[in-house]
């Protein structure tokens, strides 16, 4: 509700322009920064402002609530919160895509709070965070004692003790909860909620954006339990979906609750222009294509920002960081300790008191410069900003754009500015600069039916409600799982009736937030300390905490010391090293079976199931900056295997003997080009890097290729270390496999725009600064490796050159 | 279908699930008897066990997959009407008001998965110690046997348990809730013995639990007695298909429970006469 058209705004507003400083907004900022900057500048360009659009407060609203919105100076609607009244009041599910600060709770606010006064209809509320669902619980009731409305709202969450969680079960108005609250503690004990669901009728689901992949496949079958508990109480709530700028949020809406849901896109909430620059730090070392460090270029434009008068928010990716942009900046601007300070460090970890003071200074305009890290980008009400910089790129554009709606002021330019990091994927952003134009190209994918997550829910689901036979789970027919569920002991059938019958909690042994738990935790052994400092998943722990690798946390490094395989537990202890480790692995692959192919230029690309076969054999030790390599150790891990879902491309013998001299020239091509489409890969389908990975090998897995030291490859045909010759055709392929058991989805979408991605691959390494290839493009290459057309990124060209479309 | 369980198995094997060894068979021996008899799967046929070893199982069916026990004795003997300020209840309390109760359940894991397959209840009737032990045969019978327990329940009857409040009652309204029930406990009186029993011997006894209450304060000494652990399994194991035996000694420890329960009462009730 924070951006509301309402006095104090205004007021706020005034009183800005009234100093001489603020004069200077983030459009004049931007034009300096072009004149002094402009080589480092890759793309700039600006968001017109806009008008706001407006619409009265709706007639058939109770008169009470319209009370309560005048007495917060809240007159009249945007024409998109009148919008969502209107689709709820018609019984639609809805979902409201439209920037931050364009006052979204509003959309969901006034209908549930409608029907909490009209029939004392009950709604949750899922926030992904617990600040976020404190926020609006604090809103709630500051709308509620203006207008005297008698509607009761209350977080609840691991915080809430037990004697409170009995009143707010019969109580509650409104609960605000969590999508692992409601998978653990609700769903479960849902006869203890049952006044609660009889009585349900909104289920408000905000940040949607952020239930994507895993995560968001697991919510959207926590989802299908809500709905299948509310079915047995008579109800059918409507959903009221909120979402930052993502590319198809109606569909992601409609995916995650399995309903036809009608989208509210275009805001009403007016808004100032809005200037962007992409910004690449000074090449330094041009053969390495190494560049200045990205701190120092976000600590100089925040500096030329706050002493231009303006407010200034920097995201930071870790805590760590955060502490140090805090302290070059406060050298600067907070060195006289008699005054209050004027830049604040915001992040996870401080306490809430802290964090709500954070938030009053900066709303009441005292502080000039935030540093924080992903905590402010969510809604948090910290008032209006006049410039964001990130230092690095946050992972996905739509993060990008709602770290950049942090800034803007109605009637004021602000300005946001993109620092990219060294990062492949940060190098490859800056580069296309027409990503951050237009609408937002990034789809928010789930998998609902990834068999492992399904298994999982199906158990859970039953524990709460049996199961008849033929009974559907979400559109699935539950029968083979519950037969799966029976053998193994836990469901007992009785008739055509599966029921529960085990003694265990079963949502207890399911994280939302991985595919089945074989999770290993990192165990900090530092001074004699045994604390848990992360987790790491099944298919990631061989590739990242084999003993003597560096695992960096919080960008802290640890090295692990010990790794209990069984016990699934890594010991580490904090070290001060200057290299960082790469695990050497042999993976190879075997095609199982095609789903789908299509001719790709001279050759062929498919989408369907494959087996990886996957063994660490040891890890290299390579230093920052330089990415010398200065050692290697060896690794004794199981071998890990995978039956899984991939994306490959083919070329046939005589297009590859035409256009290389012989096959270590093919190879190398192959593992270059496949680099750069692991990176284009990973943006397009909002991914993490590591749960989408590469391989080059045969189709039939009878050998495969690994980059050597030079970033030369290396067949094989075996697990060992002996090098082979390949027999037969030779028909090299690229894979980007999907590195979950079963698959998570990331594949088929990869498929879908196989076309694309080979153009996009292309486009990186031939736009890339560098002279024969670096990690930004096609992988990392020995500076002394420079053999002109034959190198890595002149034979990664010709690959994706064969296989894109005519 | 077994496909799909294969590949379940192997995708949580390679996600790092350390899986159980598949189908737990239980009681073998009973599997291959029924196959010797030439008895067809049990799930469809559930009736045509009751009808082989109907002797088997305690009590006398009452309905489809519901036995009941009845049993009078002269131990514990009716109290007298007490003032039950001991237990936080208020007022004088006829003994003929008093039903007791313990329930046998599937586990302690909570939540709507865990249900009782036996509900104990006991009462003075006619001056002597009435048991009644309802116990189901099978998932169906969980209905009848909420039923029959409501149906024993006045407006008046005041609830006798050990920590009942907290863990059967609660237990017993999700059962009910799960069959749409009305739950027939809410707004009964409920003397739960576990909390004066707290109030005066915590820290002086080793612990609380009802066995340390009955030893200490009655003298029992419990004679081949099935863990109240074990109870999930004895009846599970006669769920999928095992021998009923084990159930005999569960329905012998809830009753064993029932009349420990009658002689705490009476001992709190003595010092409390009204």
């Amino acid at each position: 509700m924070n951006a509301l058209p309402n006095p104090l705004a205004q007021r706020e507003w005034q009183r800005d322009d009234g100093q001489a400083v603020a004069a200077a907004g983030g459009d004049q900022l931007a034009r300096r920064l072009a004149r002094r900057y402009g080589d480092r500048i890759t793309g700039a360009f600006v968001l017109p402002g806009r008008e706001g659009r407006y619409a009265p407060l709706p007639g058939d609203m109770p008169p009470a609530l319209a009370q309560a919105l005048r007495c917060r100076g809240i007159e009249q609607l945007y024409d998109h919160q009148a919008r969502a009244w209107e689709a709820t009041a018609a019984g639609e599910h809805v979902v409201i895509a439209t920037p931050t600060a364009s006052g979204k709770s509003l959309c969901y606010t006034l209908p549930v709070i409608s029907a909490a006064i009209r029939q004392r209809a009950k709604a949750l509320y899922l926030f992904p965070t617990k600040a976020l669902a404190q926020d609006q619980v604090a809103e709630l009731l500051e709308l509620n004692q203006a207008g005297q409305l008698g509607v009761k709202a209350f977080t609840f969450d691991g915080d809430t003790p037990g004697d409170a969680r009995q009143a707010i079960r019969l109580h509650g108005d409104i609960v605000v909860s969590n999508p692992d609250m409601l998978h653990q503690a609700i769903l479960p004990h849902h006869t203890k909620w049952a006044q609660f669901f009889e009585n349900l009728a909104f289920v408000v689901i905000d940040e949607v954006h952020t239930y994507r992949g895993v995560f968001g496949s697991h919510v959207a079958n926590v989802l299908r339990r809500l709905q299948r508990v509310c079915a047995f109480y008579g109800v059918s709530p409507q959903f009221i979906l909120c979402s930052a700028t993502i590319g198809n949020p109606a569909e992601h809406a409609s995916a995650l609750i399995e309903q036809p849901v009608t989208a509210i896109t275009d805001s009403g909430a007016p808004m100032g222009e809005k200037h962007v620059l992409l910004w690449n730090p000074p090449v330094v070392n041009p053969d390495l294509g190494l560049r200045a460090s990205a701190r120092s270029q976000s600590n100089r434009i925040a500096r030329t920002a706050i002493r231009a008068g303006l407010k200034t928010l920097v995201f930071a990716q870790s805590r760590l960081m955060v502490e140090v942009l805090t302290k070059y900046l406060k050298d600067v601007f907070d060195s006289d300790p008699r005054k209050p300070p004027r830049i604040r460090a915001y992040r996870g970890g401080y306490l809430p008191t802290e964090r709500r003071a954070a938030e009053r200074e900066m709303r009441a305009g005292q502080v000039d410069g935030i540093v924080s890290t992903s905590a402010l980008e969510l809604g948090v009400d910290i008032g209006a900003l006049d410039v964001v910089v990130l230092n690095g790129y946050p992972g996905s554009v739509a993060a990008t754009w709602q770290r950049f709606g942090r800034a803007g002021r109605r009637q004021q330019a602000s300005l946001g500015v993109l620092v990219a990091s060294s990062d492949p994927l940060d190098q490859y952003l800056v580069r296309h600069p027409e990503f951050f134009q237009g609408a937002s190209p990034e789809h928010a994918r789930i998998a609902p039916d990834q068999p492992l997550i399904l298994l999982d829910h199906i158990r859970c689901a039953a524990f709460e409600l049996p199961f008849d036979d033929g009974g559907l789970f979400g559109p699935q027919d539950a029968t083979p799982w519950l037969r799966v569920l029976a053998e193994e002991g836990v469901l007992h059938q009785e008739n055509s009736r599966f029921e529960w019958i085990a003694d265990s909690y079963p949502a207890n042994a399911v994280s939302l937030r991985s595919v089945a738990d074989g999770n290993f935790v990192v165990v900090d052994r530092t001074g004699g300390r045994q604390t848990i400092v992360a987790e790491v998943d099944f298919s990631a722990a061989a590739l990242t905490l084999y003993e003597g690798a560096i695992h960096m946390v919080q960008s802290a490094p640890y090295q692990v010391e010990k790794l209990d395989w069984d016990g699934r537990k890594a010991y580490v202890t904090r070290t001060q090293v200057d290299y960082y480790t790469d695990a050497i692995d042999y993976t190879r692959l075997k095609v199982l079976e095609a789903f789908d192919g299509s001719p790709a230029g001279a050759g062929s690309a498919h989408h369907g199931e494959v087996h990886v076969a996957r063994r660490v054999a040891g890890y290299k030790k390579i230093r920052y900056y330089t990415h010398e390599n200065i050692g290697y150790g060896p690794v004794n891990l199981p071998d890990l295997e995978l039956h899984t879902t991939a994306v490959w491309w083919q070329l046939p013998q005589r297009a590859l003997e035409q256009a290389f001299d012989h096959r270590q020239q093919a190879l190398d091509g192959f593992l270059a080009a496949a680099h750069a489409l692991h990176i284009v890969a990973t943006v397009a389908v909002m991914a993490e890097a590591r749960d989408l990975q590469k391989a080059v090998g045969s189709g039939d897995g009878a050998w495969f290729a690994t980059p050597d030291a030079n970033g030369r490859a290396q067949l094989r045909s075996g697990m060992s270390d002996a090098d082979a010759i390949a027999h037969g055709p030779f028909i090299p392929t690229l894979y980007l496999y999907d590195a979950f058991p079963g698959g998570v989805g990331l594949s088929a979408p990869l498929y879908e725009r196989r076309e694309d991605l080979v153009r996009l691959a292309r486009e990186l390494v031939q736009r890339c600064d560098c002279r024969h290839g670096c990690p930004a493009c096609v992988g990392p290459v020995l500076a002394a490796d420079e053999r002109g057309e034959h190198s890595l990124k002149s034979l990664a060209t010709r690959v994706l050159d064969l296989i894109a479309a005519l | 279908m077994n496909a799909l369980a294969d590949k379940l198995r192997g995708l949580r094997r390679q996600a790092g699930v350390t899986v159980a060894a598949p189908a737990r068979r239980p009681e073998p021996l009973a599997d291959n008897l029924r196959a010797l008899l030439g008895v067809r799967q049990r799930a469809t046929h559930p009736t045509q066990r009751k009808a082989m070893e109907p002797a088997a199982l305690p009590g006398h069916c009452i309905a489809p997959g519901l036995q009941l026990s009845e049993s009078l004795g002269d131990w514990p003997p009716m109290p007298a009407a007490f003032d039950a300020g001991f237990a936080r209840v208020a007022g004088t309390i006829a003994p003929e008001r008093l039903l007791l109760f313990d329930t046998e359940t599937t586990g302690l894991a909570g939540g709507t998965g865990t249900r009782a397959f036996m509900i104990g209840v006991a009462d003075w009737h006619g001056g002597r110690f009435r048991e009644r032990q309802l116990l189901i045969t099978t998932l169906a019978g969980e209905a009848a046997m909420l039923d029959c327990f409501a149906a024993w329940l006045r407006p008046d009857s005041v609830l006798v348990s050990y920590n009942g409040k907290s863990y059967d009652a609660p237990l017993l309204k999700t059962r009910f809730r799960l069959h749409q029930r009305a739950c027939p406990l809410d707004g009964l009186a409920h003397i739960d013995l576990l909390h004066p029993v707290r109030r005066r011997w915590r820290g002086v006894w080793e612990n609380c639990r009802l066995a340390t209450a009955e030893r200490q304060l009655l003298r029992v000494v419990r004679e081949d007695d099935l863990p109240g652990s074990e109870a999930p399994a004895a009846w599970l194991g006669y769920l999928r298909g095992g021998a009923s035996g084990p159930l005999h000694r569960v329905a012998r420890h809830n009753s064993q429970d029932l009349r420990s329960l009658g002689g705490i009462l009476c001992h709190f009730a003595q010092g409390a006469e009204a």
